[in-house]
């Protein structure tokens, strides 16, 4: 069976369509989506409305959950104050753009999806604002896939893609109790796999096109795709809508919009 | 600029050097090396900038030269010291046909981008010198330059690098030269410097004292130079990186506790080795 995983689509109709039709021409059985649906973009009606006419499971992003919670996330989510000013400017834009139908259904979306071994979270199965970083230490990060009990765990959040393999890993366990002393005991996880869908809607990697991941659950084989898109439209489109016109500067040079927090490893505490 | 019919300037008595060129070719940093040796007593200005970034760091890195405001002027020069050396910057928004420069009897300077050839600068100049790129505009059209002072203003330091890369890199217009001095909420200021063309934004960490202790009461500022420039969102920008009264002190008060905890731990190293 040949997935598509998406994330991080952040108001962008026209990155989404775009992906949508290359997941169509490589002949994908079944996507998932690992939130962000909403946020800094300017279409995020039209993009809840396309992910719910096709189905696709979907879990909850931060922006969607500030969406339906309001915006409780601590300050140590931006890099930066004058990220934390546009990222509340964007909530506060989407916050009065967004119809009620909409809210009740970013509401309703779960925090974690499973298909057999494959879990699916938007930030880490800690929290929708953990960031797994390529660069992670390599237990925590074998610590996310054993806690949700997968081989493979997809998430997005960092909107840069990437594969990392856990190969190997030898766990020692030791209890230790007042009244007897326990062997150490010995396991050997198997392999286990964090793939990074990248951002349809939002890129940071410094071009303006959307990516996204496929695996075949066969050949367990994951590529990342790039997929070109006319960015011009949503530029445009930001600025008729009274967003600020840096975010179309942003997304046209793939520069997003730095909401990495200086920790990423920080659980905001809410 | 004062009246030079009041003044009667003679060569005699000192050095004078006016320096000319397009913005970014390398004006205040071909005088600075002149402005290294105290030995002279050394004189600087800069027609037409009250209070501008170039002046605050000759003032900063240069604490022996003395600055000479245009009010100033006419009187400074006719009271020079014996073998005083002054260096005139002139900004790319001067006329050079003046009269009123050209009355100014002193070795005239141009620094001009290499592919050039002809100008109103060679025109002018004693002496042409190449500037060490090319990228820095010709004289065809005339740049607009943007000035905030932002003196007592402290910047966020990750916004501050967020909003210098979105303006050098185009965002709110072309920038051709940008320079500008900010202070930090460790107490530390910088000098900022980009130039169209050369790779990079130039940080150089001031010598001067940290401040820590309210709003620093001495010049920062911002200086651009380009073209179709978005001053309005420029400045709103600009002042979204700044940081608010609760914010600075907060900081301020942490950074005083790490230097009087340093200056502890120097002290009680001090009496280890004094016994």
């Amino acid at each position: 069976m040949k997935l598509a995983v998406i994330s991080c689509i952040h108001g962008n109709y026209e990155a989404l369509n775009a992906v949508l039709s290359d997941i169509d021409a490589q002949k994908a059985d079944q996507i998932y989506c690992l939130g962000d649906l909403v946020g800094y973009g300017p279409h995020p009606n039209e993009v809840v409305d396309t992910i719910r006419s096709l189905a696709i499971p979907t879990c909850q992003g931060c922006w969607d959950e500030d969406i339906v919670e309001g915006l409780n996330a601590c300050e140590c989510s931006y890099p930066s104050q004058i990220a934390e000013q546009r990222g509340k400017l964007a909530h506060e834009w989407t916050n009065s753009e967004i119809r009620p139908d909409v809210r009740e259904y970013l509401a309703t979306l779960p925090l974690s999806l499973k298909q057999d071994n494959l879990c699916f979270v938007h930030g880490s199965p800690n929290s929708q604002h953990e960031y797994l970083l390529p660069s992670m230490d390599g237990f925590a990060a074998l610590e996310r896939v054993l806690s949700v009990d997968a081989d493979v765990l997809f998430c997005g959040h960092t909107h840069v893609p990437y594969v990392r393999e856990l190969e190997d890993a030898k766990l020692s366990v030791t209890v230790k109790s007042p009244a007897q002393a326990s062997d150490p005991q010995q396991f050997q996880a198997s392999l286990k796999r964090v793939i990074n869908a990248g951002s349809v809607g939002e890129p940071r990697h410094g071009r303006p096109n959307a990516t996204y991941v496929l695996y075949d659950t066969e050949t367990t084989q994951v590529t990342l795709r790039e997929v070109a898109y006319d960015y011009e439209k949503t530029c445009q489109a930001i600025l008729d809508s009274g967003l600020p016109s840096i975010f179309a500067w942003r997304l046209s040079r793939g520069m997003e919009f730095a909401e990495r927090a200086d920790d990423p490893s920080h659980v905001c505490e809410r | 600029m004062p009246d030079l019919n009041d003044c009667s300037l003679s060569m005699e008595s000192f050095d004078l050097t006016l320096v000319a060129g397009p913005p970014g070719v390398g004006k205040t940093t071909w005088i600075s090396q002149f402005l290294k040796d105290a030995a002279r007593p050394l004189f600087y200005l800069y027609p037409g900038a009250q209070a501008s970034v170039d002046l605050a760091r000759i003032g900063y890195c240069f604490p022996w030269v003395s600055i000479i405001s245009d009010d100033q002027l006419a009187r400074v020069l006719t009271d020079l010291p014996d073998q005083a050396q002054v260096f005139m910057e002139l900004g790319f928004h001067l006329d050079l046909e003046s009269p009123l420069l050209s009355a100014y009897p002193g070795r005239r300077i141009a620094i001009v981008p290499p592919g050039l050839a002809t100008s109103e600068w060679h025109n002018w100049a004693d002496e042409v010198m190449p500037s060490n790129h090319s990228q820095a505009s010709g004289a065809d059209k005339l740049p607009a330059i943007w000035r905030s002072p932002l003196t007592g203003q402290v910047f966020d330091p990750p916004s501050l690098d967020d909003v210098l890369i979105e303006l050098t890199g185009g965002a709110y217009g072309q920038v051709m030269r940008l320079k500008g001095i900010f202070e930090l909420p460790d107490g530390r200021a910088f000098y900022v410097d980009f130039v169209e063309g050369l790779p990079g934004i130039e940080y150089t960490e001031l010598k001067l004292p940290r401040w820590l202790d309210g709003r620093p009461d001495r010049f920062s500022g911002l200086e651009i130079v380009g073209r179709d420039l978005e001053q309005k969102t420029i400045a709103q920008t600009v002042l979204a990186c700044c940081l608010a009264d609760d914010v600075l002190f907060q900081y301020q008060r942490q950074y005083q506790q790490v230097q009087s905890e340093e200056e502890t731990v120097i002290e009680e190293s001090e009496q280890e080795v004094m016994v």
